[in-house]
């Protein structure tokens, strides 16, 4: 039985004339199950590499151990199949050519895939939109398929596509399946496969060596199979004449929702967020009341559901409280003040490395400053780990740097990756 | 939240509409909240069975007989008091937000044509300690009771509901019978005196045994109506007036404040009022009062006019009987002579001036002008304020 439940973290007072709510509402799911068994509908899992020429024999070699590692974890019954990406795509399995572009996954398809897997050879460029809206299409292929979920693996930049025609590309896809994107070595661009990370709801990270990726890819299919609920969507009302600043999701990672919003009626906006496993997610909440209240009034600021599909399975209440007694006003939730600062402090790498990357040292040094400041405030070790491979932090107080003079490209894309990786609240 | 209320018929345990809770088949009010129990006007308070329907006939052999009949509740949440919206099983309005008044913190009874009382929290307190209770056949009979609780202490809010209901219960129950002119004044003053020392027990009974510092108390006000006659009772600060529809509005009460002993002493009103420790009350209600019987007040009236109760939370804004009297006119004028509206509209007024404590207003048509004719059962509506609120989460 999968269970919900929300919580709220925010001060609700407000001083008299306030009218900005912001709260922190984590939302829990305990008992998902697997994917493709709890919920109504069938799993589909892709798993698309890169062969490109650059991936060279080495490269591939290490790409079709990750792929196998992958396969070995999908549960048998879940549809699946393999695209090879280069300059264009191409579905590796299942190979009949017939109307489904998915295969059911037995001891049979498991073995035939890893044939399939075997004859995968570098090749061509890189058109990634090209990959995507394979992946798409075969998804649609099944329409049992409620929940499709891809991996993808690249080692380079897309260059054989226009930034349009991979937005395009990405578009179509956008809706039909979940991506989690991951670079192998130096020479794929951060920015980029964020970009499509983002829109696809998934997540980026950096695999340094090709050897890593069998344990990266087995790891990444261990958890898309433990996501038994198919998708949901955080549901925000607000009260007439009220504006959601935004929605954001900030743990695990920072994920502005705000451009993803669906109207379910005229107060309330739907945001997706796709599959579910046993897991905690946090959202930050911000909204504007249209109007002050008197002191001792009370109002609910919004409600913050989940929703799987028409159903609202757990709810969280933002409320306003105007009061004149400035020590409860005052008070800054910690909750919402570590997450406001981890959101700036994933700005603050971003900007600080477009800014090195460009010689402008100034902004680099204020910006990496910044970020090892926060960083240290928050508490996020993993980041200040990152941090000093690429700033020497002779002042993390004061956010004092120096930036470094040789720094290793897989270092500072570590820390780029990592960037957007909240630490929790220290309870 | 809607229809919580399990069917009951005062034999089995039912469950608290509010809390859950499984009451006993005669409880009236849930012993883990407070909040009120449905009944179907069979039970009385103290469990014994009486017929509901039909109603005895009026008469010196109905002394034992309930005169006025708890009501039953009607729970479905009423839409939003700010914009209509409808009101979610949240406590919040699903369109602007305002959070719904739990019962404890506004509620509103008409237990018969011509009467009605409103209680609210107000703007600047956190809770609603004011409690009133009334109970009216419609037929010129009325209980109506309004306290309000002493803030220094923990739970008079608690303390407040009790006493009232309390002192409903006792100015409900029985009748003067035939009883005429003064002698039927000096049975509605013993009836008054009775409810006061019900109120002073119950406050005593809601009183802790750990608290000595500061035990919950709350003032009294009672007005027993038998129309024309009414015998007011009061200890504390709250007030009764007569606002006649011909003729000057009349204090019936005097406060037990400094500020209304210096008044009986002959200092100006607005004078005594705006003194420093004005509104220090002199007697309460409470384990540690020095003096409980009520003050009464007889008044047999000679037209038709407005009997009203209140709490300081209202006539804080309008203490002069002529002030008053023009506010409540012109509530009562643009109600169209509906006194749940006209409550209503008096408690916005002081909301209005500020809201700075409870208000809670009860209005009662005396005179013989009400819309009962010839009714001869008492089978009554009544209503009694209600409930501990639904958690400040």
């Amino acid at each position: 039985m999968t269970e919900f439940s929300a919580a709220v973290y925010q001060n609700e007072y407000l001083a008299g004339g306030s009218t900005d709510v912001h709260a922190i509402v984590t939302v829990e799911c305990r008992g998902a199950g697997q994917a493709g068994q709890t919920s109504a509908g069938d799993a589909g899992e892709i798993v698309i590499v890169d062969t490109s020429a650059s991936m060279g024999w080495p490269g591939v070699r290490a790409a079709q151990a990750a792929a196998a590692a992958a396969l070995d974890q999908v549960i048998d019954g879940t549809w699946f199949s393999l695209i090879a990406g280069t300059h264009q795509a191409r579905l590796v399995f299942p190979f009949d050519g017939g109307p489904m572009g998915m295969a059911q996954m037995s001891p049979q398809t498991r073995s035939l895939a890893r044939q399939a897997i075997g004859y995968l050879a570098p090749d061509g460029g890189t058109a990634m939109g090209t990959w995507l809206e394979l992946a798409a299409r075969v998804v649609q292929s099944v329409p049992s398929v409620t929940q499709a979920h891809a991996i993808l693996l690249t080692d380079g930049k897309n260059q054989h596509e226009t930034p349009a025609e991979l937005d395009q590309r990405m578009a179509r896809a956008a809706g039909h399946i979940q991506v989690d994107c991951r670079g192998v070595g130096s020479s794929w661009e951060v920015g980029e496969l964020r970009r499509i990370a983002q829109t696809l709801m998934g997540s980026v990270d950096l695999i340094p060596r090709p050897d890593q990726m069998a344990a990266e890819f087995a790891t990444l299919m261990r958890q898309a199979m433990s996501r038994g609920v198919a998708s949901a969507d955080l549901r925000v009302w607000v009260p007439q004449g009220a504006q959601v600043l935004f929605v954001r999701q900030v743990a695990p990672s920072v994920e502005d929702l705000s451009a993803r919003r669906r109207e379910v009626n005229a107060l309330t906006g739907a945001y997706p967020t796709g599959s579910w496993g046993d897991e905690s997610r946090d959202y930050h909440v911000a909204v504007r009341l249209p109007a002050s209240r008197a002191v001792g009034q009370e109002q609910l600021a919004a409600r913050v559901q989940l929703a799987v599909g028409d159903q609202v399975v757990t709810q969280g209440l933002v409320k306003a409280l105007w009061s004149d007694d400035s020590s409860l006003t005052a008070r800054i939730n910690p909750e919402v003040a570590h997450y406001t600062g981890q959101t700036e402090l994933a700005e603050a790498i971003q900007d600080g490395l477009a800014a090195r990357a460009a010689g402008d040292d100034r902004t680099a040094t204020a910006k990496l400053g910044r970020a090892a400041q926060l960083a240290a405030e928050t508490g996020n070790e993993e980041v200040t780990s990152k941090l000093r491979k690429v700033v020497d932090i002779e002042e993390p107080a004061t956010g004092k740097v120096r930036l470094r003079k040789n720094v290793d490209k897989l270092d500072e894309m570590a820390l780029d990756t990592t960037s957007t990786k909240t630490s929790r609240v220290r309870k | 939240m809607d229809d919580a209320v399990s069917a009951v018929d005062g034999v089995v345990g039912r469950e608290c509409g509010t809390c859950g809770t499984v009451a006993g088949p005669a409880d009236r009010f849930c012993e883990h909240c407070g909040a009120d129990l449905p009944t179907d006007g069979r039970a009385t308070s103290s469990g014994v069975a009486v017929p509901a329907d039909p109603a005895p006939p009026e008469g010196p052999d109905t002394a034992t007989a309930p005169m006025l009949a708890p009501a039953r509740r009607q729970p479905p949440r009423p839409p939003c008091r700010e914009c209509g919206g409808a009101v979610d099983s949240d406590g919040y309005c699903t369109q602007c937000g305002a959070k719904a008044p739990s019962e404890r913190d506004h509620f509103a009874v008409a237990p018969a044509p011509g009467v009605a009382a409103v209680s609210d929290r107000g703007l600047r307190h956190h809770r609603n300690e004011d409690a009133a209770a009334v109970l009216a056949d419609g037929a010129g009979r009325a209980a109506l009771v309004v306290c309000d609780g002493v803030s220094t202490s923990v739970s008079s809010d608690v303390a407040s509901l009790a006493a009232a209901r309390a002192a409903a219960d006792v100015l409900g129950t029985g009748s003067v019978g035939l009883a005429e002119g003064s002698a039927r004044i000096a049975a509605l003053g013993v009836r008054v005196t009775q409810a006061a020392a019900a109120a002073a027990a119950a406050v005593a009974a809601a009183t802790p045994d750990d608290d000595a510092e500061s035990p919950p108390s709350c003032t009294f006000v009672a007005a027993a109506v038998q129309d024309p006659v009414v015998v007011v009772g009061v200890v504390g600060d709250s007030r009764a007036y007569w606002l006649p529809d011909v003729g000057e509005p009349q204090l019936l009460t005097i406060d037990d404040s400094v500020a209304g002993q210096q008044i009986a002493a002959g200092r100006p009103r607005a004078e005594a009022e705006a003194g420093p420790q004005a509104h220090a009350i002199t007697r309460w209600l409470g384990v540690d009062s020095p003096d409980q019987t009520p003050r009464l007040t007889p008044l047999e009236v000679d037209g038709p006019g407005w009997l009203l109760l209140c709490s300081d939370g209202l006539w804080n804004y309008c203490s002069e009987p002529a002030a008053l009297g023009e506010v409540a006119a012109r509530a009562l004028g643009g109600a169209g002579g509906d006194p749940l509206t006209a409550a209503s509209a008096l408690v916005d007024w002081a909301n209005d001036q500020g809201g700075h404590d409870n208000i809670t207003v009860v209005l009662a048509r005396l005179g013989g002008a009400t819309g009962a004719t010839g009714t001869t059962g008492m089978a009554s509506v009544a209503g009694t304020a209600s409930a501990e609120g639904t958690d400040q989460r």
